[in-house]
């Protein structure tokens, strides 16, 4: 039997680490809402100097909010309904993006030479705003499909190149280990490839998920179908009532933060292992 | 090639990359449970015989065989300790040892016992959760010889897998080798450039000459286990062993005066 004289790090219980994590983010937590409150409150004072339907001030907006939250807008379709319109349609073009650019990008990285022979074709587009798309996805694509279409232009760049890359990081040796074992190729890339590009994946997808909130706005002011919540701005707009415009911008800015934190609560528990990450 | 009798791996192979000839007709064999050494100068190719070996390079003549059959990784139960860190960061401890029995499809209960046992034998117990981040180098490096040990393999290659680490450190984990193979026999081939380290952990020590290596000595080692560095029949054959290499090296500076003349 060997003893253990080297030096652990020991594994603090799951329970304690998550208490000291509350308890040491807790200023950091009332700092931001301390901070928060008086933007506000300077905010809405300064509506009392500049007295202007051009000017709302928070209070406003809070009640613009309620408004649109119980009764609806214009044509009766609340807050709820038009915030599931954006959201539905960025979650279908997000999920075709992660469907095609994962393993499209884990083939171009293990096959370089497919990436290197089919670059001309591929790399322009990336640099084709989805936005830039618009036009032609309104004369060829209505309703669902041509806000997937576009968010999924915009979703699909950062997750396959992730992807791609992330394959050269596949350290030789592990692969020689599953390799001595008799391991499949199958094997290796589930075990293998997939743990060690995963990073890369997810924050490919962070950024994959900014692009297609930014791509279904923009797509949604553009016109279409009457929901979602840019659709909901620009009627408004038309309207020049200012406080539901802004009530849209604060809600796709929350919502969009929402998606950002989820993800990276998935990082952080998937990628435990990592070093880089304290819990 | 004819299979000496009680060989569990045969080899005689000649390897070259591209014109260059790095193996110069190695032919040796490996007894059942024995514990070969093989030293050379470095650069004398002794990671590329230990692919060959493993049969995840082929040689470009000879051959190979373990039980008298061509090294077949898929069917011979081969296990790697490398030098370099080899550990999967985003496994535990536990999965880690436990990545050979999962690729050779081992029933769970049998594979918990394996990893169990071996747990224990290394003396990573308490520590199966753990990721390898959160353990020392000298314990990554047992992480990966408890994974070589649970597969209960044909044949262990080891390519110096204490290189990286401080002396005392190495030095226990020589012992602790020993320990594990003492109990658990398997036939081991360690690749070394330290020769107090052959000497001290082989059966039998095998010299190879620089490129193209040559096979220059194959001498048993005669000294009942546990060994004494101090002892002098252990600093004789370690001085045998030097002799060996020195004389090679001599002769190889001759060479190349030679050659420059």
């Amino acid at each position: 039997m060997m003893e253990n004289v080297e030096a652990v790090e020991p594994l603090p219980p799951a329970a304690a680490a998550r208490w000291k994590t509350l308890t040491s983010s807790l200023p950091t937590i009332l700092w931001n809402i301390g901070v928060l409150l008086v933007v506000l409150i300077l905010w809405q004072l300064l509506t009392l100097v500049i007295a202007s339907p051009f000017f709302p001030g928070p209070l406003a907006i809070l009640q613009s909010f309620l408004d649109l939250a119980r009764n609806g807008d214009t044509g009766g379709n609340t807050l709820w309904e038009h915030s599931w319109a954006s959201l539905y349609r960025v979650l279908v073009g997000f999920g075709l993006a992660i469907i095609a650019g994962v393993p499209l990008g884990l083939l171009m990285g293990l096959y370089p030479v497919l990436y290197a022979r089919t670059r001309a074709v591929l790399e322009p587009f990336r640099f084709i705003p989805p936005i830039a798309w618009i036009p032609l996805a309104i004369i060829f694509f209505t309703g669902l499909t041509r806000y997937a279409f576009l968010i999924f232009l915009g979703a699909f760049f950062p997750v396959f190149t992730n992807a791609a890359v992330g394959v050269a990081r596949v350290e030789p040796i592990h692969r020689k280990v599953a390799m001595v074992y008799g391991a499949s190729k199958l094997w290796i890339l589930l075990h293998v490839v997939i743990p060690t590009v995963l990073p890369d994946i997810l924050g490919g997808m962070r950024v994959a998920l900014g692009a297609a909130w930014l791509t279904i706005v923009a797509a949604e002011l553009a016109g279409g179908i009457s929901l979602g919540l840019g659709r909901m701005m620009t009627n408004y707009a038309e309207l020049v009532q200012i406080p539901p415009i802004i009530v849209g911008m604060l809600l796709i800015g929350a919502i969009g933060f929402l998606m950002n934190e989820a993800l990276l609560l998935t990082e952080r528990y998937l990628f435990r292992w990592r070093w880089q990450v304290k819990l | 090639m004819n299979l000496e009798p009680g060989a569990k791996l045969t080899a005689d192979v000649s390897h070259r990359f591209g014109t260059f000839l790095v193996h110069d007709r190695l032919r040796f064999s490996v007894k059942e449970n024995e514990f070969l050494c093989i030293c050379g100068p470095s650069g004398c190719g002794k990671t590329t015989l230990l692919d060959m070996l493993a049969g995840i390079l082929t040689p470009s003549q000879g051959r190979i065989l373990i039980d008298g059959k061509p090294v077949n990784p898929k069917r011979d139960n081969i296990s790697f300790v490398f030098q370099e860190p080899s550990t999967f960061p985003w496994l535990t401890v536990w999965d880690n040892i436990a990545t050979g029995l999962r690729i050779k499809r081992t029933p769970s209960d049998e594979k918990r016992r394996k990893v169990g046992e071996i747990l224990d034998l290394v003396g990573l117990r308490g520590f199966e959760k753990h990721y390898p981040h959160q353990i020392s180098g000298g314990m990554k490096q047992r992480v990966a010889i408890a994974r070589a040990f649970a597969t209960d393999a044909d044949v262990i290659l080891m390519d110096e897998p204490f290189v990286s680490l401080d002396q005392p450190t190495r030095e226990r984990m020589q012992r602790e080798v020993l320990q594990i193979w003492e109990h658990r026999r398997r036939t081991v081939i360690f690749v070394t450039h330290n020769l107090e380290e052959a000497v001290f952990l082989g059966d039998r020590i095998i010299i190879l000459s620089a490129k193209p290596a040559r096979i220059v000595a194959d001498m048993p080692v005669p000294i009942p286990r546990p060994r004494d560095p101090l002892a002098p029949e252990f600093t004789d054959l370690r001085a045998k062993c030097a002799g060996v290499l020195h004389a090679l090296h001599t002769s190889a500076g001759e060479q190349r005066s030679q050659t420059a003349a």
